[in-house]
């Protein structure tokens, strides 16, 4: 985190404007901007309590609107973009996780990866699995 | 006191580590359930796909959202999910110098808390 220049550190190599923008950092700009799309899927569900709060007219509508094309679009690009937040999450995990040894061997990050991926993996398969079970037999 | 010539400097304590914590459940819970969540609150609820289209109906979500733990998932996921989207939002527009850090902060930890705020009061208002 840089908090501005510091006496210990007093030289920041002139950066130009908008240097987010432009390659190689557009990609990160992108996976940071992919895991705002998590907040933004939160504002969604706030935004139904707040109507599931003010009562059944308030939540109607809020209904009609999710059931909207446009609100088909929105979560369709959320989707994509939590999708890759997912990707990246677990791309970063080797790296932020102690050493995870077996048998007195390294395993290799990229295995770390693979493994997470498949564990998200079925716990959003599992998620959907029960809520489709539940709604055939409710 | 007992020895008054000892005078160790304290590091000063960070909050840092309270957000990162939120940061990381807030992006594990969203990596684990969120792509589930999107599919099912966004496009199986709404038309019915999969479901019952009485499924998320008002009584239905009423009665979800006033059992504890439905009220615990719900609080869960939607302030977890802010304070992930704060922290990225702050870091990002911190590189992009966007700002003073202070104000960058509460811009967004400071929406975060409000808005978490906002979902439990919301949550004690629709009552058990």
């Amino acid at each position: 985190m840089s908090e501005g220049i510091s006496e210990r550190r007093p030289f920041h190599r002139p950066q130009p404007r908008h240097w987010w923008a432009h390659k190689p950092y557009l990609a990160y700009t992108l996976r940071e901007l992919c895991g705002v799309a998590v907040a933004l899927y939160g504002a969604i569900l706030l935004a139904g309590l707040v109507c599931l709060w003010r009562g059944q007219a308030a939540f109607d509508l809020y209904r009609r609107v999710l059931g909207s094309e446009a609100s088909l679009l929105v979560h369709l690009a959320l989707l994509a973009a939590v999708l890759w937040h997912v990707v990246t999450w677990f791309q970063i995990l080797p790296k932020t996780m102690p050493k995870l040894i077996l048998g007195g061997r390294l395993v290799p990050p990229r295995a770390v990866t693979a493994l997470a991926l498949l564990l998200a993996f079925v716990c959003s398969a599992g998620l959907l699995a029960v809520v489709i079970v539940i709604g055939a037999f409710a | 006191m007992s020895n008054p010539t000892i005078h160790r400097s304290v590091p000063k304590r960070s909050f840092a580590p309270v957000f990162w914590l939120l940061f990381g459940a807030g992006g594990m819970l969203s990596a684990l359930f969120g792509p589930a969540l999107i599919i099912l609150t966004g496009l199986m609820l709404p038309h019915g796909w999969g479901v019952p289209a009485n499924f998320a109906d008002f009584d239905h979500v009423l009665a979800f959202a006033r059992h504890p733990l439905g009220k615990l998932v719900l609080l869960a996921v939607i302030a977890l999910f802010f304070w992930h989207g704060a922290e990225r939002m702050f870091l990002t527009l911190n590189d992009m110098r966007a700002g003073p850090p202070l104000l960058l902060r509460l811009a967004t930890y400071g929406l975060a808390a409000l808005l978490t705020l906002v979902t439990i009061a919301l949550l004690l208002a629709i009552g058990f």
